[in-house]
């Protein structure tokens, strides 16, 4: 039983493990290709509190910064999260799912269950581990990087248990409450908001020892791709996880089992009072379901208020006031930042008002922004009702395949354009409460330009739904497509003899034309356009010729 | 044939890669029956449905509904369709009545009068979420929302399922309803005594094999009747294998059953002969027993 529960989540799950370490090794592999052509003086002349923050010594090598800048942060956020997102999964997710009954109908415990889960968390995180590894060793040699001194292995074991905790963590949430986003929920929060922690409070002198209250200390506060294994911290750490572990045993056992069930929200209590039912039933009810693409729409929302409030507020708005607050120093020193790091986060010139949201808030969070919300629909559009099995009933309608396509592509445009909105709105606000007297209508173009670019990447999530029918590969191809193509964008320009590569990136028709600055380039918004056009044809040309699945 | 046959195929096959799922199958349905289309889990009732539907397309042969072809005319054709699908599923987060009205909404409309008898007759709730419904009052929102419409032909694969018997006899009235108003049912299912009591005809596919079409009224005919045989001593079924006529034999002790269509004066003879015969009686068969009648044949 162990072990067949064991295996069947490991199948289910090793492929995300197996993706999210290959691309890793790849980010690795650029990183450290730039980080060998580059004068590395400008790190090591960084004040101290801020290379302290960066994870980078005063000595920096090549190795040093590859490994610390790169591989710690990023493989550790990678790993925990995949392990938080099996540990939630564990018992909140089967219950969730309904599955959990038919599984505890067998004649074995439920800490069985539990044991076997978490025992996939400690496999599955080896298993990253090992990918890490592997590349850890292999890339420097084919960059014939020296790397003596970086303690490689001490880096990733930490790695191991800093992911293990985090699993693990969910894991003890979702059984002590059986639900499954609150158990991701809260292990991200903790992860997130301890890795922030750890990087800001050492900044600060009266909070400086406050830093060991956050797990993510632990992992990284004792530098140990430099200094070696450093029990005394993984101690902690690992008597967490035995804590954690007996939690969950105790958690599981203790409670009633939840059954299937849909959420409660708060639109259906308005629907159920009196008072409000009639204006709640005509929007909640049967506008929601007056065409395909509301319907669409509806569905996506969540995700929608989120990342249109974050855009808003917090790239938008709290940005130019932000600007106004900056010392003059910190521009001189990012002004000595390399330019290929500053192009990884979508360039700009900080010492202007247009150069610093194009680094805060256009570089990097735009087009990811737009592309949550595009690729989530986009992905989910076909595969996802294939996989809940309401195709078929759907398109027992009389409608054709094509116009279920598009109703779902014109949800994922509308969708798109109340991010737009949202953005170019906190901007435009952001740079009045600043005084910063940027202009609306470049504000506008370079949203426009981000729009589209989302748009691309949407059309082809939509596409590889309708070619495959499978979210899961519509999804983790459309993200690994854009992420390579992102790094492409970034690298391509500084490559000698590459240079003209960079246009067959979509991200070089964003912002390479400094909308910003010169405003709207219409042949670049065309180029986005046509590229979204085709996209959006070709999907349709698929779904119309293909076989539907029957089942996910 | 073709025009005015309901659903209509020819050579309609199906292949999943090496799976043979659906093999040369004639088919044709008229308009105003009930049609019963039996077989075993995986026999290839549902790609079959899911074929004339254009969910799937055929490998090769074709098909035609209301004398629309399948494929080409798909979306005309559904004008006239509803559709139960096997293994039904539905928006969870909408209520029965959101997703009538969904539906509704992307056929132009329907008469809510109508969906509320056949609410009423079903004892379907249509206030609560679909994902809190259990299975079979899920099922009943699938099954208004295939009648609702007055299709000319309704498909339905496995539609009682989950139903309780009530529920079930008022699904089957409602079907003789639409077959009474020349309307088409085509019901796909695996419970025998269902398709008895509703169908017209029944046509039974195996391994993606039609074997045979035939009226239920026919079937019944073929005079197979179940003998049973009591002795005044336990007896060897053997003896009772090899007479003509005797299609199965079953033995306890002094009872023996038998699947019979040959004459009687032979088969009283033969047992009279060798054992002290003490009381007999005779059935017609029921459809499970010439069902398994002809799966015995296509075996052999």
């Amino acid at each position: 039983m162990l072990a067949t529960v064991v295996t069947k989540t490991f199948l289910d799950r090793w492929k995300g493990v197996a993706i999210g370490a290959v691309s890793l090794a790849v980010l690795f592999f650029f990183g450290m290709a730039v980080y060998r052509d580059i004068d590395l003086s400008v790190y090591t002349d960084l004040p101290e509190v801020l290379r302290a923050v960066m994870n980078i010594p005063g000595d920096a090598d090549v190795g040093a910064l590859a490994y610390g800048a790169i591989y710690s942060t990023y493989g550790a956020l990678t790993l925990a999260s995949l392990a938080l997102s099996m540990g939630s999964a564990s018992i909140a997710g089967e219950e969730r799912r309904g599955t959990i009954g038919l599984l505890l109908g067998n004649p074995k415990s439920r800490t069985h269950v539990l044991v076997s889960k978490a025992v996939n968390i400690l496999l599955l995180s080896a298993v990253g581990i090992g990918i890490l590894w592997l590349a850890g060793i292999v890339v420097p040699e084919m960059l014939s990087v020296d790397v003596t001194g970086i303690e490689l292995g001490a880096l990733m074991v930490h790695m191991f248990v800093i992911a293990v905790f985090h699993g693990f963590l969910a894991m003890a949430v979702g059984a002590w409450t059986g639900k499954n986003s609150l158990a991701s929920g809260v292990a991200a929060a903790v992860m997130v908001i301890s890795l922030f922690a750890v990087g800001l409070l050492p900044l600060i002198e009266s909070l400086e020892s406050g830093v060991k209250a956050f797990p993510w200390y632990y992992y990284v506060g004792s530098n140990p791709h430099i200094n070696g294994i450093d029990w005394g911290h993984l101690s902690v750490l690992i008597v967490g996880i035995g804590l954690l572990a007996a939690m969950s045993v105790v958690g599981v056992n203790r409670r009633d089992l939840r059954g299937q069930t849909t959420r409660v929200s708060l639109v259906d209590r308005l629907r159920a009072n009196p008072m409000t039912q009639k204006v709640v039933d005509r929007l909640a009810g049967s506008a929601r379901v007056s065409r395909i693409w509301i319907k669409t729409a509806s569905e996506n929302q969540g995700i929608l208020i989120v990342v249109s409030y974050v855009m808003f507020l917090m790239m938008g708005l709290l940005i130019g006031p932000m600007y106004t607050f900056i010392d003059e120093t910190l521009v001189r020193l990012t002004d000595a930042f390399p330019e290929e790091l500053i192009a990884m986060f979508g360039g700009g010139d900080m010492s202007t008002p247009e150069g610093f949201y194009q680094l805060e808030t256009f570089g990097l969070m735009t087009p990811i922004a737009f592309m949550v919300v595009t690729v989530s629909i986009g992905a989910r559009a076909l595969a996802g009702e294939e996989a809940n099995r309401t195709m078929g009933l759907l398109l027992a309608n009389p409608i054709k395949r094509s116009t279920v396509v598009l109703e779902k592509t014109l949800a994922m445009v509308v969708q798109a354009a109340i991010v737009a909105a949202a953005l170019f709105a906190g901007v435009v606000g952001g740079s009045m409460i600043g005084g910063l007297g940027m202009s609306p209508g470049r504000i506008a173009a370079a949203t426009a330009l981000g729009m589209l670019l989302g748009l691309v990447f949407g059309a082809l999530a939509l596409t590889l739904s309708a070619a495959t029918g499978r979210t899961r590969v519509a999804i983790f191809g459309t993200v690994g497509v854009a992420l390579a193509l992102y790094v492409a964008n970034g690298f391509l320009p500084f490559a000698e003899g590459l240079e003209g590569l960079a246009e067959f990136t979509p991200f070089h028709y964003y912002l390479s034309s400094n909308p910003l600055m010169n405003g709207m380039d219409w042949g670049h918004a065309a180029v986005l356009a046509t590229a979204f056009a085709v996209l959006v044809a070709i999907a349709v040309t698929l779904f119309d010729r293909r076989d539907l699945r029957q089942s996910a | 044939m073709t025009d005015n046959a309901a659903i209509h195929t020819e050579a309609l096959t199906k292949h999943y890669g090496d799976v043979k799922a659906l093999v040369d199958l004639d088919l044709d349905i008229r308009p105003g029956e009930v049609f019963g289309f039996l077989g075993p889990n995986g026999a290839g009732k549902t790609t079959m449905i899911r074929t004339i539907l254009d969910e799937i397309r055929p490998t090769s042969g074709s098909a035609s509904i209301l004398g629309m072809d399948t494929h080409l005319q798909s979306v005309e054709i559904r004008e006239h369709i509803g559709y139960v699908p096997g293994d039904l599923a539905m928006y969870p987060n909408l209520t029965g009545r959101d997703t009538l009205t969904y539906f509704a909404n992307l056929r132009g409309g329907v008469d809510w009068s109508f969906v509320d008898t056949l609410a009423e007759r079903l004892g379907a709730d249509l206030t609560k979420k679909v994902g809190d419904l259990s299975s079979g009052n899920r099922q009943k929102v699938g099954l208004i929302q295939a009648f609702m419409n007055r299709p000319k032909v309704l498909v339905m694969d496995e539609p009682s399922s989950g139903l309780d018997p009530l529920v079930q006899r008022e699904f089957q009235t409602m079907m003789r309803e639409v077959a009474a108003d020349g309307r088409t049912v085509f019901l796909s299912s695996h419970t025998l005594s269902e398709v008895q009591r509703v169908a017209d005809r029944v046509g039974i596919i195996r391994q993606g094999h039609l074997i045979a079409v035939e009226g239920v009224s026919e079937l019944r005919s073929k005079a197979i009747r179940t003998v049973n045989l009591f002795f005044d001593e336990p007896v060897d079924g053997a003896v009772f294998g090899g007479l003509p006529g005797v299609r199965e034999v079953s033995v306890e002790n002094h009872h023996v059953t038998l699947s019979f269509d040959g004459q009687m004066e032979t088969l009283l003879k033969v047992v009279t002969e060798q054992y002290s015969l003490l009381d007999i009686t005779t059935q017609e068969a029921d459809l499970e027993e010439i069902f398994l009648t002809y799966y015995e044949e296509v075996r052999a």
